[in-house]
């Protein structure tokens, strides 16, 4: 008696209902941006720029993808920008150039502190029930202060090895052959895998699907059963471990640690998830979206950048252009709303 | 078999006594139905029961022994289910993932998906085979949701099912699904409480009778041994003796041949299903009904009168004036007023006063003085409340604090004090407990019979289709299929009519 009952629909009301998906309107949009762009920059296709356009992007990838967790679950991450400046900040205090075992313990004391900073937006966020927008706000001031403390002005030290997270040629005493695969596989493209594959477990799991239960309806899942504190604690958490692997790329590439570098991508990753067509009510939406809206908002400053644009139209034209792309989902949502 | 026994349970909120002498008995493989008037009682004894509050005096026994249960999740895992009166259901999951959340199985690190959706189809040929166990639950009809709900609560496989109104937002055929599986349940030992506003459902369904007033159990009817007489059990939920209905002006008297109003409502976009095209005429003092299975375009029709249903071309003809209605505020200022379904969410401002939920309309139009004229408009609000005996401290209470019934009085009347020539009631009964509807109703004829306004009535209910109207209009799939005139007017026809289109 297994009877699965699917829709039978219409090539054509398909096809509606394919561009209605907010999904469709943001591949769109990156498609067209991605074509733009391969006209504009004449060696688009040549594996060295390929490899720098990823390592441009990848930071904004991942702190958009940590900052769509925290949307979805129902929550808003305003300190995911001083957040990075500080875990760049621990990593250059920790690291003491020239003995390569700080590297590893750099990289421990900086996943614990990072773990602590989902801790602490998380408890006030899901426990507290502060309004995230106030939570974050708060702690992107402490994680701010923190960063000054350890490092003033921008410099530090690093361990050499930790240029893997950029350039895996660029470090000595590797074996040949690691060096001939980080030639062709851009580090900067394994981080945002790793994150990827990170999303794909927990979505699998339990609390992949209670994020997007608590996101939707805090009070049907907090009836269901569901710890929404936790729930809540754990999107934190998750969001903080993807801006730990940003700023493993950011301390790869330049070697040192800046307390004010981050600040400015905090409402960029919040830009690139709704670019990317995931609501900002929560509940709504996949996290590879955010992937997706940061690819956009990459491409649309490649595009400035090669369209010869005045320096003083620069930033009208980028607004412009995220406006339009904007527009897209938003008007895909509407539509859907009135039938 | 006793399985649950509560007896002289006492809870009270801040100042408000909620119970002051609760007793229930439920027995293993029997239905047993919970009555009484809004705010009576019933549902926070259901709720006590589930676990979701903490009675402050008396005992509840459940399978022979007291128990104290802390928060719902302890209920459940007791084999308690409790199927929420207000959803419990997560929007964007799909109806799938809503029945096991909560309670999902692994299989290994990676959640077992697979059985989920096995276990919601199983349960789900029964209730309502039809439903897509993948479409997300934001795009079910409120029926459908609440099929979930209960397809949820089942899942757990319970010993004792507390179903809290769980009619009230389904169709009639859902209805007879529900009321079938409800016997094989109950044929299978479950014990199961059932509360309806609908009395023939009660007596349709339930085993024995257990009746609420004012926080106290007064009866306990077993079927078994009485009969069915449902003036004597009205007459136990309202505290009044048994009498006629008042509604001597329900006959014809004071409908005039006068056409006050012509509608033509015609969708402008051609994929639109829930409203296709209608139109009809209506006389002074007629009430009109509209009537069809559920989610048949009648809300949307209603919606469409009052100006506020996009992408559909409204012309009307009001006292021989004809107009296009675009907006709400053209409606409104032509006296074509509606009383929206759902009324906590688009009736009422529920954290505002009474007072302010009264005057609010009046302050959109054009010629409304600048500074609201206070004295005089409480002073309307006031005698407002008393014509219409709203039961409320004062108006200066917010609307959450009042019952259902006063709720929906608050939302008619709000248009009193505007020249009403066209009233658009989208279910104004529903939720609204037996005595409040009947005064509901009678001023709802009162206003059609003496001040000659034309009504437009849509219920779920076909019963108070029956009883308060002189025409129906019979819809189906957005388009009117039928009209019905007084004498044709039964539950039986309208059944019929609704139907056999198909």
């Amino acid at each position: 008696m297994e009877v699965v009952k699917r829709e039978k629909i219409f090539p054509v009301a398909f096809l509606r209902n394919v561009f209605l998906q907010p999904e469709t309107s943001s591949l769109f949009m990156l498609f067209v941006l991605f074509a733009i762009t391969a006209v504009l920059q004449k060696n688009f296709f040549e594996v060295k720029s390929i490899a720098r356009n990823i390592n441009s992007f990848a930071p904004l990838v991942l702190l958009a993808m940590g900052q769509a967790i925290v949307i979805i679950s129902g929550g808003l991450d305003l300190s995911s920008g001083t957040a990075l400046s500080l875990f760049t900040c621990v990593l250059t205090t920790v690291m003491k150039k020239g003995d390569p075992i700080t590297g590893v313990y750099a990289l421990v004391v900086t996943f614990l502190v990072a773990v602590g900073t989902g801790v602490v937006n998380g408890v006030g966020i899901g426990y507290l029930r502060i309004p995230p927008v106030i939570v974050t706000f708060a702690t992107s001031y402490a994680w701010l202060g923190i960063a000054l403390f350890l490092r003033p002005t921008p410099g530090g030290e690093s361990v050499d090895w930790f240029k893997v997270f950029y350039n895996a040629r660029a470090v000595e005493g590797f074996p040949d052959s690691v060096k001939l695969v980080g030639s062709y596989i851009p580090p900067a493209l394994v981080l945002v895998l790793l994150g990827c594959l990170l999303w794909y477990v927990v979505s699998r799991t339990r609390t992949g699907r209670y994020i997007y239960a608590v996101g939707s309806n805090i009070e049907s899942a907090y009836v269901s059963g569901i710890d929404t504190g936790k729930t809540q604690m754990f999107a934190c958490i998750l969001n903080a471990i993807f801006i730990f692997l940003a700023a493993l790329f950011f301390v790869g590439q330049n070697q040192s640690g800046d307390a004010r570098m981050g600040g400015p991508l905090t409402l960029k990753s919040i830009a690139a998830v709704v670019v990317g067509g995931i609501a900002l009510t929560g509940g709504r939406g996949s996290v590879y979206l955010a992937l997706v809206g940061a690819l956009i908002l990459g491409f649309v400053s490649k595009i400035i950048f090669f369209a010869n644009i005045p320096n003083a139209y620069q930033t009208l034209t980028s607004g412009i252009i995220v406006i339009a792309a904007i527009a897209g989902p938003a008007y895909a949502a509407l539509k859907r709303e009135w039938r | 078999m006793v399985v649950l026994e509560a007896k002289n349970i006492k809870k009270h909120f801040g100042g408000v006594v909620a119970l002051s002498d609760g007793n229930l008995r439920c027995q293993r493989g029997r239905i047993t139905g919970l009555l009484g008037a809004n705010g009576s009682g019933k549902s926070t004894m259901s709720k006590i029961i589930a676990g979701v509050y903490r009675p402050d005096g008396g005992e509840v026994w459940y399978k022979g022994r007291v128990v104290h249960y802390r928060n719902p999740s302890e209920a459940r895992k007791d084999g308690i289910a409790l199927v929420f009166q207000n959803l419990s259901l997560v929007p964007d999951l799909t109806v799938w993932q809503n029945v096991v959340l909560g309670v999902e199985k692994n299989r290994g690190i990676f959640l077992d998906d697979r059985e989920a959706k096995d276990l919601t189809r199983r349960i789900l040929q029964d209730l309502s085979p039809d439903l897509d166990i993948y479409r997300k639950v934001y795009e079910l009809s409120p029926g459908e949701m609440q099929i979930v709900e209960i397809a949820k609560a089942i899942s757990e496989e319970p010993e004792l099912l507390i179903l809290d109104e769980p009619t009230a937002a389904l169709e009639q055929a859902q209805v007879r699904n529900l009321f079938r599986y409800m016997r094989t349940l109950a044929g299978k030992g479950v014990a199961i409480i059932f509360t309806s506003h609908r009395l023939w459902e009660v007596m349709e369904i339930c085993s024995d009778v257990t009746i609420f007033r004012n926080g106290a159990t007064v009866a306990c009817i077993d079927f078994d041994k009485e009969e069915k007489d449902p003036e004597k059990i009205v007459s136990h939920i309202t505290g009044e003796p048994q009498r006629a209905s008042s509604l001597e002006y329900m006959s014809e008297e004071g409908v005039y041949d006068e056409v006050l109003f012509r509608a033509e409502v015609k969708s402008m976009r051609s994929g639109e299903r829930k409203l296709k095209e209608a139109s009809f005429e209506l006389r002074r003092g007629e009430i009109l009904g509209i009537g069809g299975l559920a989610g048949q375009g009648q809300n949307e029709l209603l919606y469409a009168l009052a100006g506020s249903y996009p992408g559909v071309r409204c012309e009307v003809e009001l006292e021989g004036r004809r107009m296009r209605l675009q907006r709400p505020q053209d409606a409104i200022q032509h006296g074509i007023l509606l009383v929206p379904g759902d009324r906590q969410q688009e009736g009422l401002f529920l954290e505002h006063s009474v007072y302010n939920n009264m005057i609010f309309p009046k302050l959109g139009f054009p010629k409304h003085p600048l500074v609201i004229p206070e004295r005089h408009y409480k002073d309307e609000c006031e005698s407002i409340v008393k014509l219409l005996s709203i039961k409320t401290p004062s108006v200066d209470v917010p609307v959450s604090a009042l019952s259902g019934g006063n709720q929906q009085k608050v939302v008619v009347g709000k248009w009193l004090s505007f020249d009403v020539k066209v009233l658009l009631l989208a279910d104004p009964a529903k939720g609204v407990d037996i005595g409040a509807k009947r005064d509901l109703y009678e001023y709802i004829v009162h206003l059609a019979r003496k001040r000659g306004v034309g009504v437009v009535l849509y219920a779920s209910d076909n019963e108070e289709l029956v009883q308060y109207t002189d025409r129906l209009l019979v819809m189906y799939e957005g388009q009117i299929v039928a009209t019905l005139n007084k004498g044709e007017i039964s539950d039986d026809t309208i059944t019929a009519v609704s139907m056999r289109v198909r």
